[in-house]
């Protein structure tokens, strides 16, 4: 039996795609694109391609954009360059915020958190100019897209981590995407700042560069190949993804009962997060993967730290019995129902205990 | 008013002692739940939203429950 889900980012597999030309894209991203040699002019070229692959995807200026080798190095340039160039009165973000943005800004005396409804929205405040907003644009955990912060009028850093198809505000100020979240490689973040004249280098640095240049080239290659594929994938499979996203809610309220939806109807369908009620969640795990089921939770007994999701507490979900599914575009209707037929079974054993 | 001591107790352990608790229970009458663990609030609060029970915290280990 198959896995239902590629699991959460941290498991997502590379695309097929891009596995396809791995290999050759490490053997040409092997030289130094800074140099003149015909290698690395070829090189240089194959990044330009790969940033116009980005910039149009993910639609933002080619010249915007600067590659990572460390993914969430970006939440501290896109959040502490904004505020080097002009310290913020205020820092706004969400309550379900990632937590590498809790860590940067939360605690601060400027720092206010938003409160998140039951949906996972919050009211975005207008600011003023000086003040800065996190927008994470998808809630990794539950698929939440995040309200609209055009009416905002300071500057916004936007968390793009979660998912390359929900587009930025107009009024973004610096933006990161992660290559994981469309099957990319492991290693590599897009960073990127609108204006230069409005950010400073947060990071001790000599030159005028922007970001450590310790990137694998080769990672870029491979990032715009499965994004490009993915988009295609996505596209093709929204419809199918949907349905398979509301036969999974029907079954698990009509069917197994007394479980906590966490995850909108208005996310994006491939993300779905819910909680069964007076479960253990590394109970459920254990015993879906004894079937063949490799599903991921939020509960506080699976996390590393012992404590609950604190996207789900801020949400006012359930967090024990928890279970998180990323449909893969390939997923069937049939593994869907294998999976579900299974969850049932396990759901009413353990009940039963 | 009953009290329910889960101190040191582990979710879900908490709200199914509690649920338990609360079944015994007549309607507008109060369970006191004492509990350390950090997913006892956000979990009592969704519990009685989805069991239509009102909950409130008292102080960081304990919490009231009207049924």
């Amino acid at each position: 039996m198959g896995s239902i889900t590629a699991s959460f980012l941290s498991e997502k597999n590379l695309h097929p795609r891009a596995q396809e030309i791995f290999l050759d894209a490490i053997s040409r991203g092997w030289a130094d694109p800074g140099k003149i040699h015909r290698a690395s002019r070829e090189l240089t070229r194959l990044l330009d391609e790969s940033r116009q692959i980005f910039a149009n995807h993910l639609k933002i200026a080619p010249n915007s954009i600067h590659f990572l080798g460390e993914p969430n190095l970006g939440f501290l340039l896109g959040i502490e360059g904004v505020r080097k160039y002009q310290s913020a009165a205020s820092i706004y973000f969400p309550a379900t915020a990632r937590q590498e943005v809790m860590a940067l800004v939360a605690g601060r005396n400027n720092s206010q958190s938003l409160t998140v409804d039951l949906s996972g929205a919050w009211d975005v405040p207008v600011g003023s100019l000086t003040d800065l907003l996190v927008h994470p644009t998808v809630n990794l955990e539950t698929g939440a897209i995040a309200p609209s912060a055009e009416g905002f009028v300071g500057q916004i850093f936007v968390d793009a981590t979660a998912d390359p198809m929900v587009g930025l505000p107009s009024n973004w100020s610096t933006a990161l995407w992660d290559a994981k979240c469309w099957a990319g490689p492991v290693g590599l973040g897009i960073f990127a700042i609108r204006d230069d004249s409005q950010w400073l280098n947060p990071l001790p640095h000599l030159d005028h560069r922007k970001v450590p240049g310790g990137y694998n080239p080769a990672l870029v290659i491979a990032a715009a190949v499965a994004l490009e594929a993915t988009i295609a994938d996505r596209i093709n499979s929204e419809a199918e993804t949907s349905r398979l996203s509301s036969l999974i809610r029907r079954f698990i309220v009509d069917e197994i009962g007394d479980v906590d939806i966490a995850s909108p109807d208005d996310g994006v369908p491939h993300l779905l997060s819910f909680s069964f009620l007076y479960l253990d969640a590394e109970q459920l795990v254990d015993q879906m993967e004894r079937r063949g089921f490799s599903l991921d939770s939020g509960s506080a007994c699976i996390s590393a730290d012992l404590e609950p999701s604190h996207v789900l507490a801020a949400m006012g979900r359930l967090t024990h019995g928890n279970l998180r599914i990323d449909l893969s575009p390939d997923m069937t209707e049939e593994t869907v129902v294998e999976m579900l037929t299974q969850l049932n079974a396990v759901v009413k054993e353990l009940r039963a205990q | 008013m009953h009290e329910v001591d889960c101190r040191g107790m582990r979710c879900p352990i908490p709200i199914i002692m509690v649920a338990e608790r609360v079944k015994e229970e007549k309607a507008g009458s109060k369970v006191v739940l004492l509990s350390d663990d950090p997913a006892s609030w956000p979990d009592l609060q969704a519990w009685g939203r989805m069991q239509e029970h009102v909950v409130k915290q008292i102080d960081q280990v304990t919490f009231e429950i009207t049924v």
